[in-house]
């Protein structure tokens, strides 16, 4: 119990100049501060882990975030830690908690870690850690969940941020959809095929529709969650039944497909859409 | 005050399309129809047929009478022109809903809107600054107000819509401020002691904690929409995340704990027992 009082102390110190000397320190100082378990809940909570969830967690201290996601939300995974002690204490733990049979905890870099298995990953590092990660994280599966608590991903913006007690954020890895997109539509004037010029930051896109013969249109509300996609057209080929068209749907790879809506209330009709990558945008 | 809203909101609309085109870096493709706007109004607004829609300002009766026929929503409108008003009754015979609209002569600053579950508004802003106060004490909680290219001015929408032009989605708030005595979840959280939520309010957005056993525990997450309102308390290593409904002096729900195969559910209510200062 002192042993972990000094600990705990010796840590708090070590954050604080690590903070300052996060550049120095790196890669392989980042501090063991244990996170509080409500904010560990809240993470699990955001990422909707659940029983079949494989969980990394990078940078796994005591193995609190891992036991947790197995014990409480039935997931299985791994932790990876640098501190052969730690990792010690994670097994100790797990084995304690009844769930050694679901988590695994292994003395290993993160820099060298596979975590392309991984569909949630939690994390508690440093700033300048999580911006070294950024790029593998961006190029995991679209759809994969990211949590974190207190620090950030630079620019990419979390989908999701609550506070309870700390702030605990999650990103979702979104799918890459830069480019020009060819959109084949059923609409009532007659089948159309419409370009789609889309502009991506991270999750965040907006575009521009190209018909041949008619100025450029927006493409409004624009939204990319992993690998799901929604947006509005405005289909005004024929001006005497104009309408808007809500789409939604999925991207894979080059290709993404789903359901439109074109109009609202009892004049709302439903259709089928695709639409495949065909390169830069010029 | 002798021209009617309908047709200033109509001329406003048509100056904005022109000078908008002139500046915005992606081309508009083309002068949206007003028709096409009537139906994203009723569509934020999440128009079903148990509402009543008022449209302040109603002109020729196309909203009222679209959240009719395409919704199955019965509504009224609120026109200053007696011309537009006789002529929205024809268009409603016209379209086959008369029995379900009704259009009156009258002020929007004036009229009686009590019964609305929906407003929707495309007026000038120095009347959609008139109404902002009217709107958020006269009508019910959990109202849905549409504003149409011109939102409040204080007030902030609880979301907006781009398609083409803006809309701006307004939950009517239940008034919350003030101070309730809590009953429940029972132990671990409230046992044995007196439990008193504090809420202040600003429009829609609530923060506030709860004091009891000598100490205070802030209120997370804290939102309302209506008469719908949620936080999370987080007291060791537990928090407890609430979900109710406002109902005046009351508000009851459901308070979870726990996750997954272990989530814990109970009803929680509280009492006001002093209201906001």
């Amino acid at each position: 119990m002192i042993k972990n009082t000094f600990f705990r102390f010796f840590s708090v110190v070590t954050l604080v100049l690590a903070a300052t000397t996060a550049r120095a320190q790196w890669p392989y100082e980042v501090p063991f501060v244990p996170s509080p378990q409500v904010v560990v809940d809240e993470m699990l909570r955001l990422a909707n882990v659940t029983k079949d969830d494989f969980v990394m967690d990078l940078g796994s201290g005591d193995g609190r975030i891992l036991i947790t996601a197995a014990r409480k939300f039935g997931a299985r995974g791994i932790g990876v830690d640098l501190d052969e002690n730690l990792i010690a204490q994670s097994d100790e733990n797990a084995r304690t908690a009844n769930v050694a049979d679901r988590v695994q905890f292994l003395r290993q870099d993160l820099f060298k870690t596979d975590f392309s298995k991984a569909s949630v990953i939690t994390m508690y590092l440093l700033p300048g850690v999580n911006m070294r990660l950024r790029p593998s994280l961006l190029a995991l599966k679209a759809g994969t969940r990211i949590v974190a608590h207190d620090f950030d991903l630079g620019d990419w913006q979390p989908d999701v941020k609550v506070t309870i007690r700390k702030n605990v954020m999650l990103w979702i890895v979104p799918a890459k959809m830069q480019g020009r997109w060819r959109l084949q539509l059923p609409l009532p004037a007659g089948a159309q095929t419409w370009d789609m010029d889309i502009r991506q930051k991270h999750q965040e896109i907006d575009g521009v529709v190209r018909v041949a013969g008619r100025p450029p249109a927006g493409l409004w509300q624009a939204s990319l969650r992993g690998d799901r996609v929604s947006f509005v057209l405005v289909d005004n080929t024929d001006r005497e039944s104009e309408a808007n068209m809500y789409f939604a749907g999925v991207v894979r790879g080059d290709v993404m497909e789903g359901e439109f809506r074109r109009g609202v209330g009892n004049a709302e009709t439903r259709h089928q859409w695709r639409a495949t990558w065909v390169g830069a945008a010029p | 005050m002798r021209a009617s809203y309908f047709a200033t909101a109509v001329w406003l609309g048509l100056l904005c399309v022109q000078a908008s085109a002139a500046t915005l870096d992606v081309p508009t493709p083309y002068i949206p129809s007003t028709r096409m706007n009537v139906d994203e109004m009723l569509r934020v607004g999440g128009v079903t047929p148990a509402d009543i829609v008022y449209d302040l300002g109603s002109g020729d009766g196309r909203v009222v009478i679209a959240a009719a026929k395409d919704y199955g929503a019965r509504g009224v409108g609120i026109e200053l022109d007696p011309a537009l008003v006789k002529l929205s009754n024809e268009n409603a015979r016209a379209a086959g809903v008369a029995d379900r609209v009704l259009f009156r002569v009258g002020d929007v600053l004036t009229a009686d809107i009590k019964d609305a579950t929906v407003v929707t508004m495309y007026l000038l802003t120095s009347l959609v600054a008139r109404l902002e106060n009217r709107l958020l004490n006269e009508l019910k909680p959990g109202t849905r107000i549409v504003a149409h290219d011109y939102g409040f001015e204080k007030w902030k929408p609880d979301r907006e819509v781009k398609i083409s032009k803006t809309y701006y989605l307004y939950v009517v708030p239940a008034r919350v401020a003030g101070q309730w005595r809590m009953e429940g979840p029972q132990p671990p959280l409230t046992r044995g002691r007196e439990f008193v939520l504090s809420i202040e309010q600003q429009y829609q957005h609530i923060r506030g904690g709860v004091t009891g056993g000598g100490g205070f525990l802030p209120a997370f997450e804290a939102r309302l929409s209506g008469e719908r309102i949620y936080f999370v308390l987080a007291e060791n290593d537990v928090s407890y995340r609430f979900e109710g409904e406002v109902r005046g002096d009351v508000m009851e729900g459901v308070v979870r704990s726990g996750y997954g195969p272990k989530l814990s559910e109970q009803h929680w209510r509280a009492q006001r027992v002093k209201p906001a200062p």
